[in-house]
């Protein structure tokens, strides 16, 4: 019974080297080397075929579009808010400035391009009314943002932005979307989250996004355009520290939207302060 | 093999020998491996009780054959062995069965990755990092998959009921007893081995009895052998085989008539039909050919998925990816690669199939065995009941010195021979008058050859032909009033009455007989031809013995009859016949003609035979009956065809010894029981194989079993037809069996995979053509299925190579899957043949597979590259067009997942929240779901053909492929543009430009493919064919 099991296996070990190579008709893997270069061939034209058309339609669909504004906004009809320094929670003991470091240095590095020198070309737009240039030439003007508008928050007066006092800034950021036209004016409002109350600070004092700052007309054409941003001093009191706070900013006052359910961050935007003495 | 010889013998002595030292032989029977006491079944059964004097027999079974055995002994015999039943064989636990629905190759693959899914799910809910509940939604898809799958085979193989179920309805309930002198009416299952039983007509044989006595003790034995005929049961022993001799009734056959006393030699699972059964059920289900065609591509998909997920998995631990990540991977190609819907596909094509086949009378039992009825290339038929009608019926008559053919279709829509001759008259009359056959009353409704009769076989078959011929026999027969008769006995082998004449003035008595032709013409001193009375010289003679012989060898039953006008001086009326004394003429008489019978073939079988033969199939002949009567029916319907000789006919006609005969000069053979049994399993591969015209007659239930393992060997897809329960262990084995539905036994029907509702065997012709068709058009299907598995791979291979945005997801996967591919790949079931299949030979079950190379290669690496283009074309289409240029989609995957970064540029320098990032991911998925599905639709086109150009099919004539297409559609419409469906199932409501992205990909699928298909036709054999052709 032994033996006839074993032939079985020896055979199958034959025909599987034979499949891998076989000498006596010279075929590699099912094929001979005839063959193998004649199906290679094939999938060679085939697949270059099919490659030259994929570029052909690729290169076509790119000259359809326009280097300056993309075909379509379907997903991004209203901004989202971020902040700076750009942490979910922001947790620090306002004594130990090497906790804090970190987050001033965030927002000394993502307000730097707000400086003077590298708004000197900028104009001065006026304050409420969009700054409409659709016909105007390349590239489009920018309104300038001076980062002193930012007041206490700015990091020019208090180099820590409030943080060794206990009373943080935040920055609030809206998201660019090109040809954005908020209407009427929006502005922000930071609440506490549950009972807690909150007193703050905003800066410009009207908490606005101003009119004057849209539409953005796209990275190629609006180059060094600087998005307005609001500024928010939490202002705690001893009673505030050593708790964890929770803090929602929303956009409020215009069309863009604020509660959707699904996007947490579609004009409004939460974190969680926590100040230790 | 010596070792096997040895348990072989232990079991042939448990047959012989059933006394004494059972205990001991039974414990050994146990070692035996139950394959081997298969084999050993399969032999011959060997039964001497039949040769051993009623002295010996009562020694060995330590009875008596006037007062029975004591109630002790009996008592003692029953606890040794057992009760006088068919013990049911044990089953498998249902669970188990269902169990295994849910383990196939596939679904072992899902439950793997249901389950990676379930981890992901739990560890992110763990982590408190869940975005979302896709993992979750993904689990229980796939699990529902599994199981809802699983539970459609389970509910098909549950269908298919067991066998032994219907041997327990043989039977019999009370049987009278012999014991200790009284008799007595006991349950048959408590007869024992030794019992002293009797038979009345109507019983049923309660167990494998040997006949003491017997008063015309007649048995149907058709179950069993196939025999039309009822067997005469004696004391006496006729045969060596127990099968054949005259002294043994078997356990379930049927008294029709007389009286009988009997000792029980076998009980239980001894008797023959006993070891029928567990023959039956011993018999290994035989995989169909569709079922190892489906494993086979099964496997090779299964293996193909876990080497791909494999080696990304590797890659992508590789390239950096977390553990987690890099299963998820792995579940993610599991599930895309594995085409799901699949299994639900073939089994919805099979059971349309099914369906139709039913609406020609043609119900299946075992789905998959639709199709193997087109693979069949070998169909051993049954001849009685499934060829044949099962009626003997009048099918020549012999007056005039001329041979008379009668009508033997079952609707009497033949032609008729010419009544007009005097001697008809006086044949007919003798045939309605010497005949005691009547029809049971209340049956004036039904056509004359369908009712019943009491009376024996050929008295039948004249009474339906004088019915038919004459009209009202009964009325005719009360016109010739009756004196008296002498019933047929086997002595003198005639049978006659006397009857007054119908015209009240002519006062002779008529005397008729019938018997055995030999017999009457002894009788006979004249014959009649024309009306005229001649005297019956040599000349005369010499006709009807060539009449007879011509006759006979076509295999039918003569009868002669004769009649004599008694006179009126010598036997004047109320002469007093005395029946015993035969004080009447009984020589001298007239001779009328000769009558022959037989059981006709059913009038579709000679032009079904034909066609099989058209479509490359073999149809060998295995039945009970005798060989004349077989190689007779056989030539009749076309198993043996014109012109065709068996060796012994070379023999005869060149007048010499059947040794010099050269084998292969015949085309057709007959081999009997008897030779069979002699013949080693390679002398018969070695006749199957020289001679293409096969007969076997006198076969017994094993021998059938034989034949079709031979025709197996040989490497044929065997179809078995028959009815009886002899049939069932072959139907069992057969790649397919196939019962009479109104003839056929429970026990055939139960062991066969499909049922001919109609009995008609030409029904088995259209089940061959559908079977082909459904095996062009499932190919279709699955190369339609396969396709799409490539498109729906290679998103996750970019994606994880090149790091782009996920450009299909595994829910979208899973709709194309289960949703909208289901009802396009099932309407390809309706697709009409390309050419005339029933022309072509059967398909080589070893070359022509279901799923070849070549359909594999083309799909996955052709048409499936044409998709998976088309797919990423729409897919960077829209994602540029939304704002994200292709350059920058490479390497975006991390900073696009991460559902904490809420300000991503994109090309315009816009910035992007997750949410809003994932919603143009589903629009991707979206985008590139509509892509699959506009290749799919040019997909679908393709298919309905391989070698035809889709404009010779007919673009439109299948409807149910253009309702398909447009229900796909309306579907693809539905889930894009549904509200609330981004949230639940991830599609996004697309820009409608995104539908035609795809479009020009589709016409080039179509383009290339009728330039595939151009090249296969033009150039038959070249390159292109061999490559392109699957």
């Amino acid at each position: 019974m032994s033996s006839k099991e074993d032939k079985p296996v020896e055979q199958s070990q034959s025909s599987w080297k034979d499949f891998i190579y076989n000498p006596r008709s010279g075929e590699f893997i099912g094929r001979t080397a005839r063959s193998w270069a004649l199906i290679l061939l094939f999938y060679l034209i085939f697949y270059g075929f099919l490659a030259g058309l994929f570029s052909l339609t690729m290169w076509v669909m790119l000259q359809t579009l326009d280097d300056y504004t993309p075909k379509y906004r379907d997903r991004i009809s209203n901004p989202g808010l971020v902040i700076r320094p750009k942490a979910p929670e922001i947790i620090f003991n306002r004594s130990a400035p090497s906790e804090y470091k970190e987050y001033t240095d965030h927002l000394e590095a993502f307000l730097s391009k707000y400086n003077g020198e590298h708004q000197q070309n900028n104009i001065d737009c006026t304050p409420g009314a969009y700054f409409i240039q659709d016909n105007q030439p390349l590239p489009k003007q920018v309104c300038k943002f001076e980062r002193s508008l930012l007041g206490q928050c700015s990091g020019i007066t208090d180099q820590t932005f409030g943080y060794s006092e206990g009373r943080p800034c935040i920055i609030v950021k809206m998201n660019r979307i090109i040809g954005l036209k908020p209407k009427p004016t929006p502005f922000i409002n930071c609440t506490a989250k549950k009972d807690d109350k909150l007193s703050v600070n905003y800066f410009p004092e009207n908490a606005t996004f101003d009119s004057m700052y849209f539409p953005y007309y796209g990275k190629l054409a609006h180059e060094g355009y600087v998005q307005p941003l609001v500024a928010v001093k939490l202002l705690l009191n001893s009673s505030d520290f050593n708790k964890k706070l929770s803090v929602e900013c929303k956009i409020e006052g215009s069309n863009l939207l604020n509660n959707d359910d699904r996007d947490k961050f579609l004009g409004r935007v939460a974190f969680q302060v926590k100040v230790t003495e | 093999m010596g070792k096997k010889g040895d348990q072989y013998e232990v079991f042939v002595e448990m047959g012989r020998d059933t006394n004494g030292e059972m205990d001991a032989k039974i414990k050994k029977k146990k070692k035996v491996k139950k394959k081997e006491m298969l084999e050993g079944m399969k032999k011959e059964m060997e039964i001497d009780d039949h040769e051993l004097t009623i002295e010996e027999l009562e020694m060995k079974y330590s009875t008596s054959t006037t007062k029975g055995m004591s109630s002790t002994l009996a008592a003692q015999v029953l606890e040794r062995d057992g009760a006088n039943e068919l013990k049911p064989p044990k089953g498998t636990p249902e669970y188990v069965k269902f169990a295994r629905q849910l383990a196939g190759g596939l679904q072992c693959l899902m439950w793997v990755a249901a389950v990676i899914c379930f981890i992901a799910f739990g560890i992110q809910f763990a982590q408190e990092d869940l975005t979302s509940y896709d993992n979750l939604y993904l689990a229980i898809t796939l699990i529902a998959v599994v199981v809802v799958t699983g539970c459609f085979g389970y509910y098909q193989e549950f269908k298919s009921t067991n066998i032994i179920a219907s041997f327990k309805n043989l039977v019999p309930q009370k049987a009278t007893v012999f014991r200790d002198g009284q008799k007595s009416q006991i349950n048959a299952n408590q007869l024992v081995v030794g019992d002293l039983v009797e038979i009345k007509g109507g019983d049923r044989v309660p167990a494998d009895v040997r006949i003491i006595t017997a008063q015309g003790c007649k048995v149907d034995n058709s179950s069993l052998t196939g025999e039309s005929e009822p067997q005469s049961k004696g004391p006496e022993c006729t045969h060596e085989n127990p099968l054949e001799t005259r002294n043994i009734a078997f356990f379930s056959t049927t008294c029709l008539e007389g009286i009988a006393t009997g000792i029980i030699i076998n009980t239980g699972d001894r008797t023959i039909i006993g070891r029928i059964a567990s023959l039956a059920s011993g018999v290994g289900n035989e995989k169909t050919p569709i079922a190892i065609e489906i494993e086979h591509f099964v496997d090779i998909i299964a293996g193909l998925a876990i080497f791909f997920g494999a080696t990304f998995f590797v890659v992508a631990m590789v390239i950096g990816y977390q553990f987690l990540k890099a299963m998820i991977f792995f579940m993610a190609i599991v599930v895309a690669y594995v085409p799901e819907g699949l299994l639900a596909t073939v089994t919805v094509c099979l059971s349309l199939t099914a369906k139709r086949l039913a609406k020609k009378n043609c119900v299946v039992k075992n789905l998959e065995a639709v199709e193997t009825l087109g693979s069949t290339s070998v169909i051993c038929s049954d001849k009685t009941g499934t060829l044949t009608q099962n009626r003997m019926t009048v099918s020549h008559l012999w007056f005039d010195n001329h041979i008379h053919s009668a009508d033997t279709t079952e609707d009497q829509s033949g032609q008729s021979f010419d009544q007009s001759s005097e001697t008809w008259r006086a044949l007919g009359r003798v045939a309605g008058l010497c005949n005691r056959a009547v029809f049971k009353p209340g049956q004036e409704e039904i056509p004359i050859p369908k009712r019943e009769v009491i009376g024996d076989a050929s008295e039948t078959a004249l009474l339906k032909f004088t019915e038919l011929t004459i009209g009202n026999v009964i009325d005719y027969r009360g016109r010739f009033k009756k004196i008296c008769e002498v019933p047929f006995n086997s002595t003198n082998k005639f049978q006659l009455s006397i009857h007054e004449l119908e015209d009240p003035l002519d006062l002779r008595y008529l005397l008729v007989m019938k018997g055995a032709p030999e017999r009457i013409l002894e009788r006979c001193s004249t014959i009649m031809i024309k009306g005229q009375e001649l005297p019956l010289d040599e000349q005369w003679k010499e006709a009807f013995q060539t009449a007879y012989m011509d006759l006979g060898s076509l295999g039918e039953r003569v009868l002669g009859f004769c009649h004599i006008f008694m006179n009126e001086k010598e036997y004047p009326r109320g002469y007093n016949f005395d029946t015993d004394e035969m004080n009447f003429p009984t020589s001298g008489l007239c001779f009328a003609g000769l009558i022959s019978m037989i059981d006709p073939p059913r009038a579709t079988v000679p032009d079904a035979v034909m066609k099989c033969r058209t479509a490359g199939i073999r149809v060998i002949m295995v039945t009970g009956d005798h060989p004349i009567t077989a190689k007779a029916i056989a030539a009749n319907v076309g198993i043996i065809s014109e012109g065709s000789e068996t060796v012994e006919d070379i023999a005869t006609r060149l007048r010499i010894p059947v040794e010099q005969v050269n084998r292969g000069d015949a085309r057709a053979c007959v081999i009997n029981g008897g030779q069979l049994k002699d013949m080693t399993s390679d002398e018969l591969d070695d006749a199957l194989r020289a001679h293409p015209e096969m007969v076997f007659a006198r076969t017994s239930p094993q021998q059938k079993l034989i034949i079709v393992e031979s025709c197996q060997r040989l490497g044929s897809i065997v179809a078995v037809t028959g009815d009886g329960v002899n049939d069932s262990p072959a139907l069992k084995k057969a790649d397919i069996g196939i019962a009479m539905g109104i003839a056929g036994s429970d026990a055939a029907k139960n062991a066969a995979d499909m049922i001919l509702l109609d009995d008609n065997f030409a029904s088995i012709v259209t089940g061959v053509e559908q079977g082909r068709l459904i095996f062009d058009n499932l190919k279709k299907s699955i190369a339609y299925t396969l396709t799409k598995n490539i498109p729906e791979l290679t998103p996750y291979l970019i994606y994880i190579t090149v790091s782009v945005p996920l450009p299909l997801g595994c829910i979208t996967i899973l709709f194309i899957e289960l949703a909208t591919d289901i009802f396009p790949s099932v309407s390809l079931a309706y697709e009409k043949a390309e050419s005339d299949i029933m022309h072509l030979k059967p398909r080589n079950p070893k070359r022509d597979r279901l799923v070849n190379e070549a359909l594999a290669v083309y799909s996955y690496f052709q048409i499936g590259a044409i998709q998976s283009f088309a797919g990423f074309t729409d897919y960077f289409t829209a994602m540029a067009q939304e704002g994200w240029l292709p350059l920058l989609c490479v390497g975006l995957r991390s900073q696009w997942e991460n559902p904490h970064n809420q300000e991503v540029q994109d090309s315009y320098g816009q910035e992007w929240t997750y949410s809003q990032r994932l919603y143009q991911e589903y629009t991707c998925y979206t985008v590139f779901f509509v892509s699959i599905e506009i290749c799919q639709i040019s997909d679908v086109l393709i298919r309905k053909t391989r070698r035809l150009s889709v404009f010779q099919q007919g673009f439109f004539r299948n409807k149910v492929l253009v309702t398909a297409i447009v229900f796909q559609l309306l579907l693809g419409n539905f889930l894009c543009y549904c509200p609330g469906m981004p949230n639940i199932f991830n599609f996004m409501p697309i820009r409608v430009q995104w539908w035609f992205v795809p479009v020009p990909f589709g016409i080039l699928i179509f383009v290339y493919d009728e330039i595939r298909k151009l090249g296969v036709r033009r150039h038959p054999g070249s390159w292109w064919d061999k490559e392109l052709y699957y």
